[in-house]
């Protein structure tokens, strides 16, 4: 018993050091963020922001608060948009097989290819047409398209794993695909969802291609765009940028320490797991 | 009245064709011919996805090709009325002295890369999943990295690495290593690049790795060990193998994040200095976007050779998988 | 049972209900910016590489101020300076371009030669009040493009604590090798030398265009012996360690920061740092960059032009012209270029900013001197010029090529 405690305690303060070392940049960006503009190139630099400055902060806590707003807006519609649209998808490749799927598993790999200014471009051009230029369900579509070919596979794979005897079942009960779907394979996919749902929410939320191209000036810009507040034309007040970026990780990293409980069963197969 | 009289032709319809299968092709449990009803609804549940593939990825892809395939000036991409040249961007670009350093860096990126990411990730993963105390907040906190937008992690790496005022020198400094120019040195300027990328692409490889671990029943492992397997027997034949599917998605997906990689580069170094750290993901980006005087043909030209080579590895997955499945 | 009919009118009402959420999110935000446009009067769209102002800051009042002025109401919407061109370029192709421009000099003859601006024939747009030499940089084929709001050159700004400490009289600055010589006496105090920008992009150009111009090379002649002994200057600063190797990544910000650590003695860099030279907490001095035999060398234009993109609708120049004029008008020049740090385009409106503020005068001297990056008629040859010769420095900093390699290479790549 004694053994087993010590040995739990080691592995934990290994744990710590190693995500302490993996978060060690993530501390300097904070560090960034309370240092004063002239020890900014300070040669060699200091580990504790000893003459710190708050003026960062209070710069992007009077500025930034919409940004993050809408930035959590867009995001959660990003979830919600790319679970409709995987979902079923990934259940029709994976169980219901039809002709030509194969094909359409591929495209999706290689649609994941296309560089994301082009992406951008040929977006600005269809918006342009339909008027969804600067509109934040337009943005919503786009930072979709990170996300969809990615969740259609996870989707995929996860409900290939599915025991066909539920299903079976279900349709002896008398049960369509529509009603097996939401009844019986969405349920028990709950963590392929949210694993789906934490991608394309952190996708969305760090994307800057889109959000630049098309809701530039727009009444509603996420927080990527917000931090080019900092970014003039000739200068760059540094520990603005890192503030923002503070500030804008902290709620996200909320939601993932929240969400990481249910990050937790299998992608592949294991279909009731929990 | 039509749905009562559907039903036995429906029923039937499904066990004939069950059974001309199961006739037919003794060995191949997989792939079962469905019946016509089931498509339609299959395809009913693919529709959205590929009315949204057709509209949203179709349009940048024709442009992109439209792009490479005429010979566009600033005039003729806004004016539109660019002359038809065919392969000429591609030649251009194949004679191009930047050609084979980008070629040889974006191998060698993308290899290292993805090596490091995954033995990382998965070292990691089997780590965190023996749940010790605090296990699960780690792992979550493993994931911080992700939420800061690129701009934020590349800048964050570039003042890290500064040859005059970053801490990593400064640390080496202080433990009586000479200093290293990370960024400004040709020799260094690459492998700089690769431990940022590698650093931001840990967190995907210990999410996805880590579910396919959580799949691997107990009862395995406790039999490996019955049998006398030590921890190290016990990954290598246990978990090693049966994380192959999942492994094999991983890297796939790497690969194509990998190959698509561009924001940190073109911040820390630009793929300088002297094209040491150029890949095709940045001197397409440069071509066409990265100079005052775009030059939008071979841009797209090299954009799309890196979509082709994506395409290549995608059917080499598949056909790997597909032998897997028979196998 | 009805799973078939049931399954397909399902699907067929989701589709429907997908393209119904579509047509309807396309109808109900409607900024297009078609219809806005093709009224005479109504919205216009100013573009603007100025996101650090935000809406309440002077210059977005002014923007809408002269919109009023001018009866109409106007939409500002703020870019990332490097990324303004392609955006203009995109907008244009799609025929979706802002009615006034606001973008960086050497960029306007790229935009010009797309057919994306207009000539002062075309929008009456009177120029003759600006300089003539920060006027060329937005004329080519002898048509005038645009007019400048501002300008701010380059000079070198010296800490006085540093090379009071080293010994050095800054009087003794008169060419390259003084310079030189002071450098090493800075360094032999402890102190470090000079630190500038010699980044792959179109700043690390701009920041050896001085030292390029004040060898006597040209721009079109990048492997003339004068030419290598600009870039052996620098290379040889760096093997000294007069320079720190940082300068290979600096952007003029992450210098001026370097500067305003304290431990440099001289720095490259240009009149919008003014303000943070006040803040900087030593006491510094101005001086115009030394040619190689003495005397001061030429120095690029930075700045931006303000132009007016051509629209279907030839109706609109005339307000967009009402907008411009607004804009570059003495007072509100005057204000604006304060709020930017920039040096008036103008001679009346320099003067006044010479009498608010006598430190100005060595920067307006300098602008008179200093040559658009276009000029001598390059238009559209700089840009491929600019990036071979980045390019060409950055070999040669980082020790890949000698400084003649890389320049004969740069010049053969460039033609």
């Amino acid at each position: 018993m004694n053994g087993h405690r010590k040995r739990g305690r080691v592995k934990t303060t290994i744990g710590v050091v190693l995500t302490a070392v993996m978060l060690f940049p993530v501390y300097w960006m904070l560090n960034v963020s309370l240092t004063r503009d002239q020890d900014m190139r300070k040669s060699p630099p200091d580990l504790l922001p000893l003459h710190g400055t708050l003026a960062g902060y209070r710069t992007v806590l009077a500025e930034q608060l919409p940004y993050l707003a809408t930035s959590l807006v867009i995001g959660v519609g990003t979830v919600a948009l790319t679970v409709a649209l995987a979902a079923p998808a990934g259940y029709a490749l994976a169980k219901l097989r039809p002709r030509g799927g194969g094909v359409l598993g591929f495209v999706l790999l290689a649609a994941q290819m296309i560089p994301g200014i082009i992406m951008a471009m040929g977006f600005y051009a269809i918006y342009l047409q339909l008027g969804l230029l600067q509109s934040v369900p337009g943005l919503i579509v786009a930072d979709s398209t990170l996300a969809v070919p990615f969740a259609v596979l996870i989707f995929t794979a996860f409900m290939s794993g599915i025991p066909g005897e539920l299903l079976q079942a279900a349709t002896t009960d008398g049960a369509g695909t529509v009603r097996t779907f939401w009844s019986i394979v969405l349920p028990i996919s709950r963590n392929a969802v949210v694993t789906v749902s934490l991608f394309a929410f952190l996708w969305s939320w760090s994307d800057f291609v889109f959000a630049s191209t098309l809701v530039n000036g727009g009444a509603h810009e996420p927080i990527t765009l917000g931090i080019y507040h900092y970014i003039g034309n000739n200068n760059q007040q540094w520990n603005a940028i890192m503030a923002t970026a503070v500030v804008a990780s902290l709620p996200a990293a909320v939601i993932l320490v929240l969400a990481q409980r249910y990050v937790a069963a299998g992608v592949t197969a294991g279909a009731v797991k929990d | 009245m039509n749905h009562t009289t559907k039903l036995p032709d429906h029923r039937s319809e499904r066990v004939r064709s069950g059974a001309a299968i199961a006739a037919s092709a003794p060995g191949r449990t997989i792939k079962r011919r469905r019946p016509a009803s089931t498509q339609w609804a299959a395809w009913g549940f693919l529709a959205p996805v590929t009315v949204y593939l057709v509209l949203f990825y179709a349009y940048p892809l024709y442009r992109n090709l439209d792009l490479s395939l005429r010979d566009y000036t600033v005039r003729s991409f806004v004016q539109g009325d660019a002359p038809f040249t065919g392969l000429a961007n591609y030649r251009r670009i194949f004679d191009d002295p930047t050609f084979a350093p980008a070629l040889l860096h974006t191998a060698v990126f993308t290899v290292v890369c993805l090596v490091f990411q995954y033995a990382i990730g998965l070292a990691l993963a089997v780590f965190f999943h023996q749940n010790f105390r605090l296990s699960a907040t780690l792992r979550a906190l493993f994931l911080v990295p992700w939420l800061l937008p690129l701009i934020v992690s590349a800048s964050t790496w570039s003042w890290m690495l500064n040859s005059e005022s970053g801490v990593v020198d400064a640390v080496l400094h202080a433990v009586g290593i000479a200093p290293v120019n990370w960024l400004t040195s040709p020799s260094w300027s690459l492998t700089s690049v690769i431990i940022a990328n590698v650093w931001i692409g840990v967190p995907f490889n210990l999410v996805v790795l880590y579910s396919g671990l959580q799949s691997i029943p107990a009862s395995l492992y406790e039999a490996a060990a019955i049998d006398g397997a030590n921890t190290w027997q016990r990954f290598w034949r246990v978990t090693f193998p049966l994380l192959r599917p999942v492994s094999a998605i991983t890297l796939l997906l790497g690969l194509i994040y990998t190959l698509k990689v561009f924001d940190i580069i073109w911040i820390m170094t630009k793929g300088g200095p002297a094209d040491s750290s150029t890949t095709f993901a940045t001197w397409s980006y440069q071509l066409g976007f990265g100079n005052l005087l775009p030059a939008f043909g071979p841009g797209a030209a090299v954009g799309n050779l890196l979509v082709i080579a994506a395409l290549v590895f995608g059917l080499v997955h598949v056909r790997v998988q597909r032998k897997q499945a028979l196998s | 049972m009805n799973t078939t009919s049931r399954q397909r009118r399902l699907t067929a009402a989701a589709v429907t209900v997908a393209a119904l959420a579509i047509t309807a999110t396309a109808c109900s935000s409607g900024s297009g910016g078609g219809d806005a446009k093709s009224a005479g009067s109504g919205t216009y769209t100013v573009w603007d590489p100025y996101p650090q102002f935000d809406k309440t800051s002077d210059w977005a009042k002014l923007v809408d101020q002269c919109g009023t002025k001018a009866g109409v109401k106007v939409k500002r919407t703020a870019f990332d300076t490097s990324d303004l061109g392609n955006k203009t370029l995109l907008a244009a192709q799609q025929g979706n371009s802002p009615d006034v421009l606001i973008v960086d000099n050497p960029v306007v003859s790229t935009l010009a030669e797309a057919g994306v601006l207009t000539t002062t024939a075309d929008n009456k747009l009177d120029t003759s009040k600006a300089d003539p030499n920060l006027l060329a940089a937005g004329q080519t084929g002898g048509k005038t493009y645009g007019t400048p709001i501002g300008a701010n050159t380059l000079a070198l700004y010296y800490n006085k604590d540093v090379l009071k400490a080293a010994g050095v009289d800054i009087a003794s600055v008169k060419g390259w090798t003084s310079l030189t010589a002071a450098l090493a006496k800075v360094k032999k105090a402890g102190k470090k030398g000079i630190t500038f920008s010699a980044i792959g992009t179109e700043e690390g150009s701009f920041q050896f265009l001085p030292w390029l111009w004040g060898s006597g090379a040209k721009l079109t002649e990048l492997d003339s012996q004068q030419a290598v002994s600009a870039l052996t200057l620098w290379k040889d600063w760096l093997k000294e360690g007069y320079a720190p190797n940082s300068v290979l990544n600096n952007t003029q910000t992450t210098s001026w920061q370097e500067f305003a650590s304290g431990d440099y003695a001289f720095s490259e860099n240009g009149t919008w740092q003014l303000a943070n030279a006040k803040k900087a907490g030593f006491g510094y001095g101005v001086l115009p960059i030394p040619a190689a035999a003495g005397g001061s060398a030429a120095a690029p234009t930075g700045g931006e032009f303000v132009t007016i993109p051509v629209q279907k609708d030839t109706g609109r120049y005339a307000t967009s012209q009402k907008l411009v004029t607004c804009l570059t008008s003495g007072d509100n020049l005057y204000n604006t270029d304060t709020t930017l740090s920039y040096v008036a385009p103008t001679s009346e409106v320099q003067d006044k900013q010479v009498a608010a503020n006598p430190e100005l005068k060595p920067w307006v001297d300098a602008v008179k001197a200093a040559k658009g990056r276009t000029s001598d008629d390059l238009g559209t040859k700089y840009p491929k010029i600019s990036e071979q010769m980045w390019k060409a420095v950055q070999s040669a900093l980082s020790g890949s090529k000698s400084p003649k390699d890389a320049l004969s290479e740069a010049q053969s790549a460039a033609k």
